[in-house]
């Protein structure tokens, strides 16, 4: 227990540095004179990072992968001590294990999403972002931090599949409000009129727009199929697939939110700030979903 | 404005409203209202705001808990709305219901534009088409029209689009397209929205749900399915620190006298038995029995106790010493008294003011039936007697608590879900995307021009991207 617990938290300390580390690269950043790039191109920056920034941004980079390697590392050695005491082993049984592993896809998510367009300022809000769900976890009480063994009502095979998954649709919605917040602070500074660094390190509004949608659109089909296998495992074990209970009405709750999003996007003016908001206001309501349900709302399990 | 970009060519398939007040105008106009993405994310927000309500507000709890808690007049108007059910509610069941509508609606209306355009797609286009295009570029490359048309169809084909081509006298045009997979998968999930919600329906017109409080050894007719079901045994597993391992029952399925199936269940394991499920739901102590009671009998006089003795439920007890026979005839956890009819109950099924029903022969002068109080010994003297019955303790009798439910539509349920994460994820992760090129010959023919455009309705980035390596590709094209 004290191995992981130690593991987890090496995680978070990296993660802060990374997060240091990427908010120092923004800000290293100087713009190019030459705008050669045509507006809304994504890997042509119209920037000349410098010698710093590269630097930097090339370290955040290496200690975005330390971290993850310790948070898998970390995950892992979890997933041993469960199954050597109690006999399962999903790091995702309890709160602090399920915050551990969002942080976990969130990270592993951004580093994907760095790799494939190579927009290094977004790690300053979406690492942020992991590193408030590793952080917020830690910051849980011990006994929260602890592997306690499932009550019989999650002991299922379907506890590997239902909650991961779930929790993979909540990284992504994680990802998205990161962006939303990434765009209207970006968007804040375009109001004001003034040219500040910072404005000019961010991607354009229409690229961070664009990228916090596509993260919806990967969060909405997982959470349909993390509900659905919620469903398909009520049917199981408590004979009846849906009993609207807060959890599982909450998590359609979500769905429909985001579902309003998706169809929104298509009607005029459901771009941009607006839909940057929504994506801030449908993370809070993950957050709610997560850990508000758990802790505010009554369960009706029979053995919660 | 993503969306309505590619509906560019498809737009003049939706035919015009004709102008007067007919039945065909009646009838655009419904079909427009119930096809509209307002009225989709209406329903949307709406069902979401209106789900929470019974996340806040406890669902299905007896009237005297409401008042209790939120008084009389606020119970009055939670009957009113519903909010004491609301998903049964009749105006929460009409928006699914909406919500079904509109996305079959949106199906009729849009769906036949997306089939038409995987059978044959509008080729031909105009020059000024391509230049409009929210992508486009020119690119002048060397080789004939006819074999740069040709190594662009090849370069499409070998990036996996389906490439459609025309050649003309003065200019040659290649089209090709990709992804609409996407868009077939967005209407799947619209379909599959309502097959779910028909499941459901199926669900609770032919299903049932029950919970049945069983005993240990004894049995029990299921009238559902013509076939009785005896309870072996109830226990409870522990791990090695006291937390509950497992709750388990062990059922056999009767037919007649014949036993036909045992099986002892857990919590995420049930028995199945001619599409009726039984899960092991819950457990308790029993409110109107108990297994063992154990009785102080006291000397009248003294106070002193006399003797302590266990009694099984309803077997008859001789204590010759004190010349007694006892019998534990009765038992209720929390007393109840209805004068009307004279009855002793239980009021509330939790063990509040337990009592026993004692049955007393005391040296055949005395023989008495009273109740015995735990909270409240000596409550009631018994005349003639030399002694004081005082109940000091019980061990509860536990029933395990079994969810009984047949549920016709469940497949059904299941075929909407599967359908619906794959329409979602195939729309989320494919987007359709089509490209024209019109090729047009130099004046002395060696070179040509090539104008490229293209559109998407989503996934501009991506795009973007593919459309720079599409034109760089133009630059190198071997003809
Ligand atoms: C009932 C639940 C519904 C689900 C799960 C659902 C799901 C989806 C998904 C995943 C997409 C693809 C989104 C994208 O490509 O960005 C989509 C597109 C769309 N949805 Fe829905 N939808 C639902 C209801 C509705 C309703 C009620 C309408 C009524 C207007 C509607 C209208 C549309 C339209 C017009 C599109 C664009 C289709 C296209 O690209 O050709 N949807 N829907």
């Amino acid at each position: 227990m004290v191995r992981s617990l130690f593991l987890f938290d090496m995680t978070f300390w990296l993660y802060l540095a990374a997060l240091g580390l990427y908010v120092g690269y923004v800000f290293a950043r100087r713009p190019s004179p030459l705008q050669l790039a045509p507006a809304g191109h994504p890997t042509s920056t119209g920037f000349n990072d410098g010698a710093w920034a590269t630097q930097i941004g090339q370290v955040a980079t290496i200690v975005t992968i330390f971290g993850l390697i310790m948070n898998t590392v970390a995950l892992a050695t979890r997933a041993y001590e469960r199954l050597e005491h109690l006999g399962t082993f999903a790091p995702w049984s309890n709160q602090f294990e399920a915050m551990a592993f969002v942080s976990w896809a969130i990270i592993f998510g951004y580093l994907l999403f760095e790799a494939r367009y190579k927009i290094k300022s977004v790690g300053a809000f979406v690492v942020g972002i992991g590193f408030i769900a590793m952080g917020a976890a830690s910051l849980l009480p011990y006994r929260y931090q602890t592997a306690e063994p499932l009550v019989p009502a999650l002991n299922s095979y379907w506890i590997y599949i239902h909650v991961s998954v779930t929790l993979l649709s909540y990284s992504a919605f994680a990802m998205a409000g990161g962006l939303g917040i990434m765009y209207l602070v970006k968007e804040r500074a375009e109001r004001l009129g003034k040219p500040s660094r910072l404005y000019d390190a961010l991607p354009d509004l229409e690229t961070i727009d664009e990228l916090g949608y596509k993260a919806i659109m990967v969060g909405f089909p997982l959470l349909a199929f993390g509900i659905i296998l919620g469903a398909m495992w009520a049917n199981y074990a408590w004979g009846g697939y849906w009993s609207w209970d807060p959890k599982e009405t909450w998590s359609l709750i979500v769905w429909l939110i985001y579902g309003a999003y998706i169809h929104a996007r298509m009607t005029r003016g459901w771009e941009g700030r607006r839909a940057a908001i929504y994506a801030v206001f449908g993370l809070l309501m993950v957050v709610f979903c997560f850990w508000g349900v758990n802790f505010l709302l009554s369960g009706l399990h029979a053995y919660a | 404005m993503n969306g309505n970009r590619p509906t560019l060519v498809e737009r003049d398939t939706v035919p015009a409203a004709t102008p007067g007040l007919g039945w065909d105008q009646v009838k655009s106009e419904l079909l427009e209202f119930f096809a509209s993405l307002k009225l989709a994310m209406f329903l949307f927000i709406v069902l979401a705001i209106t789900a929470t309500i019974g996340t806040v507000i406890q669902q299905n709890e007896r009237a005297d808990v409401y008042i209790q808690e939120y008084g009389e007049q606020v119970y009055h108007w939670f009957t009113l709305l519903g909010f004491t059910d609301v998903y049964h509610t009749w105006w929460f069941t009409s928006l699914l219901a909406l919500l079904c509508i509109n996305s079959l609606t949106c199906f009729y209306k849009r769906f036949p534009a997306i089939w038409r355009s995987m059978q044959q797609d509008k080729v031909n286009v105009s020059l000024p088409f391509v230049k409009n295009l929210k992508y486009t570029t020119e690119v002048a490359v060397p080789g004939q029209k006819d074999r740069v048309a040709e190594g662009l169809v090849r370069m499409f084909a070998e990036k996996g689009y389906r490439v459609l081509a025309q050649n003309g006298a003065q200019e040659a045009t290649v089209y090709a397209t990709k992804g609409i997979m996407g868009r077939v998968g967005a209407h799947v999930a619209h379909l599959s929205a309502t097959v779910i919600v028909l499941g459901g329906l199926v669900g609770s017109v032919w299903g049932f749900q029950q919970f049945g409080v069983c005993l240990e050894g004894e049995t029990y007719h299921i009238p559902e399915g013509k076939f009785d079901l005896r309870v072996d045994k109830f226990w409870i597993d522990y791990h090695e620190n006291g937390a509950v391992k497992s709750y388990n029952s062990t059922l056999t399925v009767l037919e007649g006298e014949a036993p036909k199936l045992t099986k002892t269940i857990t919590v995420n394991d049930p028995l199945v038995y001619k599409d009726i499920w039984f899960y092991q739901s819950s457990y308790g102590n029993a409110w109107d029995r108990v297994e063992v009671v154990r009785l102080n009998i006291k000397d009248k006089k003294t106070d002193e106790v006399l003797h302590t003795v266990d009694l099984d439920w309803q077997k008859e007890m001789a204590l010759n010493d004190l010349g007694l026979k006892l019998a534990v005839t009765d038992f209720v956890a929390d007393f109840g008294f209805n004068s009307q009819d004279k009855k002793v109950y239980s009021k509330s099924v939790d063990h509040e003011n337990p009592a026993i029903k004692l049955a007393i022969w005391e040296r055949d002068s005395v023989a008495a039936t009273p109740w015995i109080f735990y909270h409240y010994p000596g409550l009631f003297d018994i005349k003639d007697s030399q002694y004081r019955f005082e109940l000091a303790g019980y061990r509860p009798k536990q029933f395990t608590g079994l969810q009984i439910s047949k549920d016709p539509g469940v497949n059904i349920v299941w075929v909407g879900s599967t359908l619906i994460v794959v329409g979602i994820t195939l729309s989320s992760f494919i987007y359709h995307r089509r490209l024209w090129a019109k090729i047009v010959p130099d004046a002395d023919g060696a070179r040509s021009v090539v104008h490229i455009g293209g559109n998407t309705h989503k996934s501009q980035i991506d795009f973007q991207k593919e459309f720079r390596r599409i034109t760089e590709r133009l630059n190198t094209l071997k003809t």
